[in-house]
């Protein structure tokens, strides 16, 4: 690499604006610039508006795998109205409160981004480059700038004590080697002592390095050679913390702590994306149509939003038993119960009034049939009895099998309905590969699509989450034409989410070892059932 | 079944268009007091119909547990008034925080105005399912 190339990428970089490097977890990798973005909106901030992004420098001309870092840079006197600068408490407690409030008040940039729950740290970039001697050079220039000037004084102020960390993303350096590359950092002299344990400083210096399509560096030794780095970056901790995603912050909300869980219960990392991609915070209206374990709706209330959950199948929304249902699950996190009601999405129109658009966010995983199928109101029967009198009050009515095609059309136009302006819907939607996210994803005019994020689960099937926001105002007496153009390309595309219970099992026949499979899994049900009964028979 | 939430809540049992407001036949009702925010429930307040709301408190006053409705439940006024600034009193704000929020009907039926039609609540959920012969 020429010096040249090194200036180019070190010029983006301007220490007269303030940067701050992202570091993200190297998974969900389509939702995190999406969940970045929806953050960033709940405080009001655009990039492209407010602060831009800065493309990465890069030892590579072309890097093909995925980078899981993004710089921001803002206009400095835009950062300091904005933000507390100099605050750099902790922040990252275990305190549930954090998850919903939303401080509007000159938040530290750190509170504003550990809402992301796929980054792992932020740090106010010093120095960066392609190499490890231009992030040093970048970083000895820092005070030329004049947001760089009044970060060092800050810094230099408030500083009794500090470490640099070294993250080399897997490649190993011994001690002497640490210290040689903290060495060239020395420049800065900072006051203070080198402190190990909780300084009021930290300093991270990351060796970027290629990663594979897992999040695993690329080789970095070939013939007793090391590699030259992608990247070099040396900045400050934000947040006081090095890594956002670990002290067991997400476990708190981890599906294994809960009292009632189902079959389809979402994971909590997706949930709490979700919720972020809805925009969902202090008193936001939330809403769930296909409630189910109530796992989503979980984490709409721990972001302090007031909720309403439906679903059709009166066994799930009861529970199990008195400790162990959707309710009981809100009471263990101590949140307010939620409102839960048994109704069916397809005759939402006919169970609830319509006449002004109350939710805010409508979050859900609608049943696709993969392993819930979907039901609605009305039997299969050709001859429909009446329900004898003194049975009606209590009758579980009968249900019929819900199409596909008709849970979608009748969730986006309950959601165009009911939705405020600018509200948002969020869904997950099962995809195969083959599908094609413009013309087979349902549509609906009121509706536009802000985000698409694909998470692969197998080879052959992954989810969509799938973002929509209420841009027009819903006309009533158009419903039947909403409704029928819902699909661009007709049934097909319905099919495709439709039919994968059919299509996974077919893909599953073709597999080696799937005749043993299902013969050992019909072995395990027969056993259970026998068990089963001798436990009844016991209890007789 | 929160009194926010049957505030939308219709019946449309097949014939009748005058499925709403839902009466409320409270066997057991509880409080649960929850964060206020005045802000939240004056932009709550365009969302809702008052007169329903009244409507809904009367029913719950009336049945359910008297000493509970006593000694917690708020009197509204007959309607609400906003101030220059189309704000409202923050003590009135708090008491249809309360209202809306704070009591939940536990068991009991809500009741179609029209038809008699008797949906049941219980562990706070109400069955709206109809039967086909009701759609």
């Amino acid at each position: 690499m020429t010096n040249n190339t090194d200036m180019e990428h070190h010029s983006e970089i301007s220490h007269n604006r303030y940067n701050v490097l992202i570091e993200f977890a190297h998974i969900h990798l389509e939702f995190q610039r999406p969940e970045l973005e929806s953050v960033l909106s709940l405080h009001d901030i655009a990039i492209g508006r407010d602060c831009i992004e800065v493309p990465l420098p890069s030892s590579i001309p072309t890097v093909e795998n995925y980078r899981p870092f993004l710089i921001l840079s803002f206009d400095y006197h835009y950062a300091k109205e904005k933000f507390n600068l100099d605050d750099d408490g902790y922040v990252i407690q275990s305190d549930m409160s954090r998850f919903s409030k939303i401080d509007r008040t000159k938040p530290t940039i750190a509170s504003v981004l550990s809402r992301c729950t796929l980054i792992r740290s932020a740090i106010e970039l010093w120095g960066a480059g392609p190499s490890f001697d231009s992030c040093v050079e970048h970083a000895r220039q820092l005070s030329s700038g004049c947001a760089g000037r009044i970060t060092l004084e800050n810094c230099m102020k408030l500083s009794s004590s500090w470490k640099i960390t070294i993250h080399t993303l897997g490649t190993k350096f011994n001690r002497e080697e640490q210290n040689d590359m903290r060495m060239k950092f020395a420049f800065f002299n900072l006051p203070g002592k080198v402190q190990m344990v909780n300084p009021t400083n930290e300093f991270l210096l990351i060796r970027e390095v290629e990663l594979d399509p897992k999040g695993t560096p690329l080789s970095q030794e070939r013939d007793n050679f090391l590699s030259p780095p992608l990247a070099v970056y040396y900045g400050r901790v934000l947040g006081g913390i090095r890594d956002w995603r670990g002290n067991g912050r997400l476990d708190q909300f981890s599906l294994k702590k809960r009292s009632y869980l189902g079959p389809t219960s979402m994971d909590a990392e997706l949930s709490l994306i979700m919720t972020n991609l809805g925009l969902v915070r202090n008193g936001s209206f939330c809403f769930d149509p296909f409630v189910g374990t109530g796992s989503i709706l979980l984490t709409c209330g721990l972001r302090g939003g007031y909720c309403v959950g439906t679903d059709i199948d009166i066994r799930v929304l009861r529970g199990r038993s008195d400790e162990e249902n959707v309710l009981s699950n809100f009471k263990q996190f101590r949140l307010n119960r939620p409102d839960l009601i048994r109704s069916d999405n397809a005759l939402y129109h006919r169970h609830y009034r319509m006449n002004k658009p109350i939710y805010d966010v409508i979050v859900t995983d609608p049943p696709y049939g993969i392993r819930a199928g979907a039901r609605k109101s009305g039997t299969k029967e050709e001859k429909i009895r009446a329900i004898p009198e003194d049975r009606r009050h209590d009758h579980i009515a009968q249900t019929k099998v819900y199409p596909v095609s008709d849970v979608m059309g009748d969730l986006l136009d309950v959601s165009a309905r009911t939705l405020v302006m600018g509200g948002r819907l969020v869904y997950i939607i099962p995809s195969m590969r083959d599908f094609d996210v413009e013309k087979d994803l349902p549509n609906h005019e009121c509706l536009e699509i802000a985000h698409v994020c694909y998470q692969p689960l197998q080879t052959e099937l992954g989810r969509r989450v799938v973002v929509m926001k209420k841009v027009k105002e819903y006309d009533p007496s158009l419903r039947e034409s909403y409704l029928s153009s819902v699909w661009i390309n007709g049934p097909e595309s319905a099919e495709k989410c439709a039919n994968i219970r059919e299509r996974l099992l077919e893909a599953a026949k073709l597999k080696p070892g799937y005749e043993e499979k299902a013969a050992y899994r019909k072995k395990r049900r027969q056993i259970t059932r026998e068990e089963k009964k001798k436990q009844r028979a016991k209890h007789v | 079944m929160r009194l926010l939430t049957h505030n939308y809540m219709q019946s449309t049992v097949k014939g009748t268009e005058r499925g709403y407001p839902l009466k409320i036949e409270a066997t057991k009702i509880e409080f649960e007091a929850s964060p206020f925010d005045a802000e939240f429930i004056q932009a709550l307040l365009p969302k809702i119909d008052y007169t329903t709301l009244l409507f809904a408190l009367k029913q719950i006053s009336e049945n359910g547990n008297a000493d509970l409705a006593q000694t917690i439940i708020p009197e509204l006024p007959e309607s609400i008034k906003e101030d220059g600034e189309g704000e409202v009193d923050e003590a009135l704000l708090k008491k249809l925080h309360t209202v809306m929020f704070d009591i939940h009907v536990v068991e009991g039926e809500l009741v179609c105005p029209d038809t008699g039609r008797r949906f049941n609540i219980k562990m706070g959920i109400p069955n709206m399912i109809l039967h086909a012969d009701e759609l």
